[in-house]
């Protein structure tokens, strides 16, 4: 048996070890996520979309590629907190709406400036239904920051319904300005800022 | 009948005194002779620096439990809290490691969510939110100030 144990096959023992804790990184979340976001930066680095007449056409994509991993519902209930309850289901369906239009108003121009960043996916974790994906973005300026998707499983697929960067959570940060703006005012005083904020989006500069 | 009235008097007044004595030890001493009322949950961190035991476990501001234990699962920091037992949390409440101020106390904030399912006691709080380290946050700015090769990339 002794000289089966020669070269190639000790090099490919170790190269097998090697090999595992790269695929044991990759799960199927990572992998759909992955997927979501590679083609993201496909749509961002394309030179078609680069002219500024093109950049509505560019946010359709987006837009598209997006909503099928992202669970934009859950992300807004899980926002509005223990308030989303107390709705009507007709309430819930226009905060969905305009939770929606806040997210794109607010990230759209951050994500649209992205494209050259190296995105390494460092882990995965499993719990049931739900899996926390995290990567590490590294931006042409050398600045490297934590961006940790949570998703859950829904109808086949993973759907994320939290980001989280730099260990502060997307949703944990609109959840505690909801809940102050709701407690201070109101639940209708919420909708009126957010649809204000619909009709007179942020000027840049 | 040797003892005067005057002995039994003093007798009972010093073992009230000592029921008392007693009381005021277990009260001040934080400690729990009879069991302790609520029920346990977990939650995982990716870190909860500064937290201890005891530390306050807090909604909207309102004590509602306290940390009872720290350990390590796997490479995270699993900490047990044990709530009051009115206190009803959702499957996506999620819990964070706050400080008063810049560099005050530790407390576990948990914000309420907006699922219908409720933790059960032994449960898992899955949402957590660990603490910006702010050396580190602190680091980023300085550092990225000096390594970064423009503020804005040209257009």
């Amino acid at each position: 048996m002794k000289r089966y144990l020669n070269f190639p096959v000790i090099a490919l023992i170790l190269l097998s070890f090697w090999l595992t804790p790269g695929l044991a990184v990759g799960g199927v979340p990572t992998d759909q996520i992955k997927s979501t976001v590679d083609k993201a930066l496909v749509v961002l680095r394309d030179p078609r979309f680069k002219p500024t007449a093109k950049t509505k056409e560019r946010r359709e994509q987006l837009k598209q590629i997006l909503f099928a991993r992202f669970d934009f519902t859950e992300m807004a209930k899980r926002s509005l907190g223990a308030n989303w309850r107390r709705r009507t289901p007709k309430e819930q369906e226009e905060f969905v709406r305009l939770f929606t239009d806040l997210l794109e108003r607010a990230y759209a121009d951050t994500i649209e400036s992205y494209g050259d960043e190296k995105i390494v996916y460092v882990g995965e974790r499993l719990d049931g239904g739900y899996a926390d994906v995290s990567s590490k973005v590294h931006t042409s300026k050398g600045e490297e920051f934590s961006l940790n998707y949570r998703a859950h499983f829904v109808g086949g697929e993973w759907r994320v319904y939290d980001v989280v960067v730099e260990n502060i959570s997307m949703v944990n940060n609109y959840r505690s300005q909801f809940n102050r703006v709701i407690s201070n005012a109101s639940y209708e005083e919420l909708v009126r800022r957010l649809k204000d904020k619909a009709a007179f989006p942020v000027q840049k500069n | 009948m040797n003892h005067s009235r005057t002995d039994v008097v003093v007798g009972i007044f010093v073992l009230g005194g000592i029921i008392c004595l007693g009381y005021l030890t277990i009260r001040l001493g934080k400690l729990e002779l009879f069991g302790n009322p609520g029920y346990v949950v977990y939650a995982d961190f990716a870190s909860v620096a500064g937290l201890k035991l005891g530390d306050p476990v807090e909604i909207a501001g309102v004590k509602v439990g306290k940390v009872e234990s720290l350990a390590l699962a796997d490479d995270r920091a699993r900490i047990t809290v044990r709530l009051e037992p009115q206190v009803k949390l959702q499957e996506d409440a999620i819990a964070s490691v706050r400080a008063r101020g810049l560099i005050g106390d530790k407390f576990v904030l948990v914000t309420p969510g907006a699922s219908d399912k409720i933790i059960v006691p032994g449960g898992k709080i899955r949402e957590t939110e660990s603490p910006p380290d702010i050396t580190d946050l602190i680091g980023k700015v300085v550092g990225g100030d000096l390594t970064s090769k423009s503020e804005k990339k040209p257009e």
